[in-house]
């Protein structure tokens, strides 16, 4: 899975934003607030990811937290983009 | 978060932090109308001014660079953008930079295919200017009948693209008796109808006289009266269903906290710069000075110049002990406009505080402004 073509991740004021650009603004006008570690998911999902598990990595590795949570969060975040139909594929 | 809230949220931080959140680029001072209150219009076909237009290319240049120093929101404006043989070029790119672009425009030379083409990639809003209620009397203002019909079919082109479209409108002699009007051809669309109410003395401009044209301070009081009492009624009428989008969360998202002790009590100079067609960096549309100049020494150092300059800008005294402070819409730039200096009350200022005041007490209103609520939504402070 990935995050569709046309969205820009930008940090501006201190707050993580993802911005549609160029035509993507015709099915999405608007602005998306990511936390710190909703920024550090949404870069990786940028490339292809096969597993959640590799998102859950990237959380463990950046911070103090334990698998199983990392894991439910990893599931919450995707579950989001993709009910706000931002990925290309969902496994 | 809503939209609203987080754009107050970001607004606040940039403030704080000065950073140039809000840009307005001016890409041209040409128009292919004249309307009589303009502080900025040049003829269409003036080589002078076109000579003098920074090019695609340094538009685009800029626009990186301030995207680099943390401008999200974007407004095009002119002059009428349009004009621009080369819009369309630099729209394009710049649409690929992550920014919230608006566009202000008269909207009469939309075609069908600039509103197809635009609502492929399409702005966050376009507010498109209608300066009377009829042919007449937008020729009246702005010195083209045919420009009436033009502007609307401009409007409707891109409503049926499915672009966020407000009506915008300031009030002067000519146009003032049209409000009703106005505010029936934006409800019968479904748009927002807005309302510049202070006309500015000219920036620059060839061939206008704000001044002369504008209302003199009781008329404008009248008029924001019959305005708010428009509004105030519809909203009674339709309490509970959906109000104005302007209003509530969205109303603040460029207030910056008062009485921070910065000579701006708006975001100019703060977080919001404005850059004229011939490349200054100004506080906003109405000031230029202080200015810088970005295209010379990179943006970076234009904006924190400029972010310098104007938190050493001097304040009115009279102004600040002025017991109608409340009722008056005094800032820098208005004395500035008005009178040439910051710390000069303005005589054009103080009249229509006075005469706000004395609407107040009249109609027995507490808070100063008439219906505050009304009044942020649809009174544009620009």
């Amino acid at each position: 899975m990935r995050i569709k073509q046309g969205f820009l991740l930008r940090e501006v004021a201190q707050s993580w934003i993802v911005v549609p650009i160029g035509q993507r603004v015709v099915e999405f006008n608007g602005l998306i607030s990511l936390s710190e570690s909703g920024a550090l998911l949404w870069k990786k999902l940028e490339q292809n990811v096969d597993k959640e598990e590799e998102l859950v990595t990237v959380l463990t590795e950046e911070y103090e937290i334990d698998a199983i949570t990392a894991k439910q969060d990893v599931h919450d975040f995707i579950s989001s983009l993709h009910e706000k139909g931002l990925l290309e594929q969902w496994i | 978060m809503t939209w609203g809230v987080m754009s107050h949220k970001l607004g606040c931080i940039a403030a704080e932090k000065k950073i140039p959140i809000l840009g307005q680029f001016e890409l041209t001072a040409r128009c292919n109308l004249q309307c009589k209150m303009c502080y900025v219009c040049r003829n269409a076909l003036d080589k002078q001014a076109i000579s003098m237009e920074k090019t695609a290319k340094e538009w685009i240049k800029i626009a990186e660079e301030a995207m680099d120093a943390g401008m999200l929101y974007l407004l095009l404006t002119g002059g009428e953008v349009f004009i621009r043989k080369d819009f369309r070029d630099i729209y394009e790119e710049l649409s690929k930079m992550g920014f919230i672009k608006s566009i202000y425009s008269n909207g009469t030379m939309i075609t069908p295919q600039i509103a197809k083409w635009l609502g492929s990639m399409p702005p966050a809003q376009i507010d498109i200017t209608l300066y009377g209620g009829s042919p007449k009397t937008y020729g009246k203002v702005c010195g083209d009948e045919s420009g009436f019909e033009r502007a609307l079919q401009g409007i409707d082109l891109l409503l049926a693209e499915g672009i966020n479209v407000q009506i915008r409108t300031s009030v002067i002699k000519e146009n003032q008796e049209d409000f009703e009007r106005l505010a029936e051809l934006a409800e019968k669309r479904g748009v927002d109808l807005s309302i510049v109410n202070y006309i500015s003395p000219r920036r620059e401009g060839f061939c206008t006289n704000p001044e002369g044209e504008r209302l003199n301070p009781k008329d404008l009081v009248q008029y924001e009266w019959r305005v708010n009492n428009y509004y105030h009624n519809k909203m009674e009428k339709s309490k509970g269903e959906k109000q104005n989008k302007n209003s509530e969360d969205e109303l603040d998202d460029f207030v910056a906290q008062p009485d921070d002790g910065h000579p701006f009590q708006c975001n100019n100079g703060k977080s919001s710069f404005w850059i004229t067609w011939d490349g200054k960096m100004i506080p906003c549309s109405l000031l230029d000075d202080p200015y810088t100049l970005p295209f010379e020494t990179g943006f970076s150092q234009a904006w924190r110049d400029m972010t310098k300059a104007c938190s050493c800008v001097l304040t009115c005294s009279t102004c600040k002990q002025c017991s109608l402070r409340d009722y008056c819409m005094s800032c820098p730039a208005r004395l500035k406009s008005e009178t040439g200096s910051f710390t000069e009350p303005a005589s054009y200022l103080c009249e229509y505080a006075r005469e706000m005041y004395q609407l107040s007490l009249d109609n027995k209103l507490t808070g100063g402004l008439v219906n505050e609520k009304v009044h942020k939504t649809y009174f544009r402070n620009d």
